[in-house]
């Protein structure tokens, strides 16, 4: 077994109390399909909005995301998963898509 | 104590495999760090470069990062700390921000694994 990331885009500020009661159960039954497919949880975070970030450069600190761009990161977790074929069947399960976002997987390297 | 996000961007594809020793040692020290101001571990990751990355929109589903940027996510941590003002010093501290790259910090709503 392996170590995958799932990242999850929302539309900024990725306010989850934006969120429908609909919306927030969907995300809770996906903790079934990551079992269901064969893999199992090891970590996970949602995020405050990106209204709350604050980003480092060498040349400074900024408020807000380090990336500009329409979808801001607003969580994510760490599956283990016998394959990355798995992982991505499990990210494609993801609530996220639905709901004017997506997803990113990366293999961890550890 | 509350938790806080630290996610590490570097210029794509972000290849730990191109660090120099000179960096990775910068990223051991800055382990040491966030005990020292005060903060904790809670998980931390290192991710493979962008090049192995999938990204799924609708019922789309891409090879390469989510978002198309100059920089892209190395890896995250999240962390325990007393308030967002050491969050943002162990931020600081990450070489990262040195290395052509930089971080974001951000509170986190709810995660797991919970601090002991």
């Amino acid at each position: 077994m392996a170590q995958y990331a799932i990242l999850l885009y929302g539309k900024a500020p990725a306010d989850a109390s934006g969120l429908t009661p609909e919306e927030i159960e969907a995300h809770g039954r996906h903790g079934e399909d990551v079992e269901r497919l064969g893999g199992s949880f090891v970590s996970a975070f949602a995020l405050q909005p990106s209204t709350t970030a604050v980003s480092i450069r060498a040349d400074g600190v900024t408020d807000g995301p380090f990336i500009d761009a329409k979808e801001v990161v607003a969580g994510g977790y760490v599956i283990e998963a016998p394959d990355l074929d798995t992982a991505i069947a499990i990210a494609k399960l993801n609530p996220a898509i639905q709901q004017g976002g997506g997803v990113e997987v990366r293999p961890c390297l550890g | 104590m509350a938790l806080y996000a630290i996610m590490l961007f570097s210029p794509a594809p972000a290849d730990p495999a191109d660090a120099s020793p000179e960096e990775l040692a910068a990223h051991e020290r800055a382990g040491a760090e966030v005990e020292r101001l005060g903060a904790s571990y809670v998980s931390a990751y290192a991710l493979q470069p962008s090049t192995t990355a999938t990204g799924v929109r609708g019922d789309v589903v891409t090879d390469g990062p989510f978002i198309d940027a100059k920089e892209v996510v190395a890896g995250f941590f999240v962390i325990d700390a007393p308030d967002f003002d050491t969050a943002l010093a162990v931020a600081k501290a990450n070489p990262a921000t040195q290395y052509g790259g930089g971080v974001e910090v951000r509170p986190v709503l709810d995660g797991f694994p919970k601090p002991e």
